[in-house]
């Protein structure tokens, strides 16, 4: 069984080229594109990994973080956030929400496969 | 989700239109609302996220476009910046450039020297705001490791050492410790590994949820240091971590064990896993200097922003290749034929049960259809909202104050046609601005307010869209159309002719009716490839105009394109189709006198005068007429006209099939389609017919007999 990993994130783009990535390295990607999507995704299937970016419409990634931890089935489940660099005060926000990996945007989908592997590896 | 097999670049290139188009309402949006934060928000939002995935594809040039523009903005989000309408401008402006660059990348060109230079200028502009707020802004990251002061031979060992101390949170936050071994062990060799224990407390005291675990490793890695720090880079503010790279300096080895703990229990460890040989732990046990500052705990609980409510609507949509929705509509289409095909075959059987369920597949496809059809159904706001940008540019331009009310923005209509309708819909928008709207001082003397109004505005009306752009302008001035029409032979001079015939004058070919031509409308090519535009979308535009009142342009166009209710008639042996939206009712046509054959006709229905053609002679049916003919009444744009058919043959499904080049000279057909039984029927282009009858100008057409084969 292959580890499944959540994106959340409102930029479809995005999601498309990391889960292209993702899905080359041998993991299962679910997408969501905001944090209320991103919640609905969390229906007590198995998810290994959760990315979410910061600033997105409806529901912004630090309180879907937040929300999701409130979940039982994903108390443990780890976080990457994606960020900006000028996001200092939102990181704080987010290490306090419990997202304690963070990947700052731009990036390759290399470094972000090599986040990823820190995590889970497939 | 998305499809996959798309061209993720393709998408971004898409997303980055769709985001450029909402920086640039926002923008707007701002001039008339200041310091909304959900705008500044959505505003950043767009140039964050085209960054964000500009760098995905190794887009440096956006990514350093993007970058400072969202710095800026970044900053007016903190309120350390104002927006001010200059700023806004610049904003605006800075909108396009990525428009252009992300137009270039679509047409796979790269960016011309002029392009390059307007960029580095805006960018330089953008970066005045950012040095004026930078001095605030002087935070350094913390230095992440002591530095090394002591000196001491280095030790001799091979491999790496690294200690780790996982904070009881790990668990908690996602870090599974055997996760990062396990990814350490891509980076090289575990060669050997002690688990310190000593943190568990006793059973009754044991958390489930926590951590208490380390571990002392020897690594045989030959990466750099930064790759093997780079394993424990999620897990560095909640634990405790040591990484000695081969042959590190004793005294970095004392600092460690200061810092984990007194007793002696690090030095069995280090000897048992062979970082340090027993002569090291010897000269350990000498008396060093103080123990460096350990790695800090993070904290810092932040005020969380609260959940936004936002307008924007993408968590429940999914984008489509267009064609693959071309194609559903297709194959329904087919489906139609196919069953209205087996329903003929059922009713021909008298079959009650296969009667009974051709009819229940018959509705479902019905449903399908129409499901089918919303699919393609867009708002057209969206539309709408471009020409709140056409409006400001053009007002600045020519100097009028102009303000633009949108109204049934979420009024739906098919994609092609909201795709085709922007271009003549600007046209008549930029006319409306130049010739219609006065200047100022001409409206106060007319005692109007100085600031004209344009009105877009959008409903469905029985079976199509209506479309209005109007103004509170100078009107249509009636004379001199006349006047320019009989210069340009459009009419001759004896000619009586309706209001609404003379405003229409304006979209015949080479009329242009402003006496100064000026650079934004006018050029001459404008009313007439307005209405051949609209045309081509089966649609209709008409004017109303009030002198020193105000202008209305008003488009028709059909809902879709592809699939209509059908009324079904026929004449001698041939069928015909007309949009079932526009017959009003079935009249039986009361006997005549022999006299009165020929057209046009009036009826007299219920003491109004309607007007009628005979299909038999508009498309010569040679085929002898019943004893009993029937009128269907049909109504387009406020007109009601009456259709002489033989027979009424009910509702019908109609798959619109066009008709080829040859056939669209043929007065009162819009197309054709397939009948169940394989036959063709045509389809009657109502708009024409009513247009047609009511003008009671034009003989029968020239063209066109009962099947589509034949021709003029």
């Amino acid at each position: 069984m292959a580890k499944t990993i959540l994106i959340v994130d409102d930029s479809a783009s995005l999601r498309q080229v990391v889960s292209i990535a993702l899905k080359g390295a041998g993991y299962d990607v679910i997408e969501a594109c905001d944090g209320v999507d991103g919640l609905k995704k969390l229906d007590g299937r198995k998810i290994h990994l959760i990315i979410s970016d910061v600033n997105m419409p409806n529901m912004d990634g630090i309180t879907f973080v937040k929300e999701s931890k409130q979940l039982p089935a994903y108390k443990f489940t780890p976080v990457i956030m994606l960020t900006t660099e000028a996001g200092d005060a939102k990181k704080q926000a987010g290490q306090a929400a419990g997202a304690k990996a963070w990947v700052v945007k731009p990036f390759q989908p290399a470094q972000m496969l090599a986040a990823v592997g820190k995590l889970i590896l497939p | 989700m998305s499809a996959e097999h798309e061209d993720p670049l393709q998408t971004f290139i898409a997303e980055s239109r769709e985001l450029l188009l909402q920086m640039e309402e926002a923008l707007l949006d701002m001039e008339s609302r200041p310091n909304d934060p959900e705008t500044i928000n959505a505003i950043f939002r767009a140039a964050h996220t085209i960054k964000g995935s500009a760098g995905l594809f190794g887009l440096d040039h956006i990514v350093a476009f993007t970058h400072v523009a969202e710095s800026v903005l970044d900053r007016v989000r903190n309120n350390e910046i104002a927006l001010d309408p200059g700023l806004g401008a610049l904003l605006l402006k800075a909108g396009d450039h990525l428009g252009q660059l992300i137009e270039l990348l679509a047409a796979q060109a790269s960016p011309g020297a002029a392009i390059q230079a307007d960029g580095q200028a805006l960018q330089a502009r953008l970066e005045s705001y950012l040095d004026a707020a930078l001095a605030a802004d002087a935070k350094q990251p913390s230095a992440d490791k002591p530095a090394t002061t002591a000196d001491l031979a280095a030790v001799n060992n091979p491999h790496w050492h690294i200690s780790l101390r996982f904070g009881p949170d790990v668990l908690r936050h996602g870090m599974d410790p055997v996760s990062i071994l396990r990814y350490l062990a891509t980076l090289g060799e575990i060669a050997a590994l002690h688990c310190v224990t000593d943190a568990i407390p006793s059973l009754a005291e044991i958390d489930p949820e926590a951590c208490y675990l380390g571990v002392e490793l020897a690594f045989a890695s030959d990466r750099t240091p930064d790759e093997i720090n780079g394993a424990f880079e999620f897990i560095r503010d909640d634990c405790l971590i040591h990484v000695l790279p081969p042959g590190a300096p004793l005294d970095t080895y004392r600092r460690m064990i200061d810092t984990l703990d007194k007793d002696a229990g690090m030095q069995a460890i280090l000897l048992a896993l062979g970082s340090l040989g027993p002569e090291e732990i010897a000269a350990l046990n000498h008396p060093g200097d103080a123990p460096a500052g350990a790695a800090s705990m993070l904290g810092g609980e932040v005020a969380e922003p609260s959940v936004k409510e936002n307008k924007s609507s993408e968590s429940s949509l999914i984008r489509v290749d267009a064609g693959k929705l071309d194609q559903l509509i297709n194959l329904v289409g087919e489906l139609i034929i196919a069953g209205a095909g087996a329903s003929m075959v059922a009713r021909n059987s008298k079959l009650p049960a296969l009667i009974e369920a051709t009819t229940l597949v018959s509705r479902l496809v019905e449903d399908v259809r129409d499901s089918a059809l919303t699919l393609r159904m867009v708002q057209i706001g969206a539309t709408f909202n471009r020409f709140r940008r056409v409006v400001r540019d053009v007002a600045k331009e020519i100097g009028k104050d102009i303000a633009l009310d949108i109204r049934g923005g979420d009024t739906e209509l098919d994609k092609t046609v909201v795709e085709k309708i922007g271009d003549p819909l600007t046209h008549i928008v930029r006319n409306s601005m130049d010739h219609g709207i006065e200047p100022a001082e001409v409206r106060l003397a007319r005692g109007k307010p100085a600031t004209g109004q344009l009105r877009l505005n959008a409903f469905h009306e029985s079976g199509s869209i209506v479309i209005e752009v109007s103004d509170d302008g100078g009107g249509l001035n009636k004379a001199r159309i006349l006047k320019k029409a009989i210069e340009r032979g459009l009419i001759g001079e004896s000619q009586a002719l309706s209001d609404k015939e003379i405003f229409n004058l304006v979209f015949e070919p080479g009329f242009s009716t402003a006496e100064q031509v000026s650079k934004l409308s006018g050029r001459g090519v404008g009313m007439d490839v307005v209405k051949r535009n609209i045309m081509a979308l089966r649609g209709t535009v008409d004017i109303e105009s009030v002198e020193g009142v105000g202008t209305t342009v008003r488009i028709r166009l059909p809902l879709t394109l592809a699939i209509i209710d059908g009324f079904m008639v026929g004449v001698g042996n041939a069928a015909y189709v007309l949009p079932l939206d526009m017959v009003v009712e079935c009249i039986e046509l009361p006997a005549l006198p022999a006299s009165e054959q020929t057209a046009p006709d009036y009826l007299n229905l219920r003491g109004s005068v309607l007007p009628f053609v005979r299909l038999r002679e508009q498309f010569e049916v040679s085929a002898p007429p019943p004893t009993r003919e029937n009128v269907v009444v049909v109504q387009y744009a406020g007109q009601r006209a009456g259709l002489v058919v033989d027979r009424l043959m009910g509702e019908f499904q109609t798959v619109i099939k066009p008709l080829g080049k040859v056939f669209s000279q043929i007065r009162g057909i819009g197309g054709s389609t397939i009948l169940g039984s394989g036959e063709v029927a045509l389809i009657l282009d109502i708009p024409g017919l009513v247009r047609q009858v009511t003008q009671q100008s034009q003989p029968a057409a020239t063209g066109g007999t009962e099947t589509c084969t034949s021709n003029t």
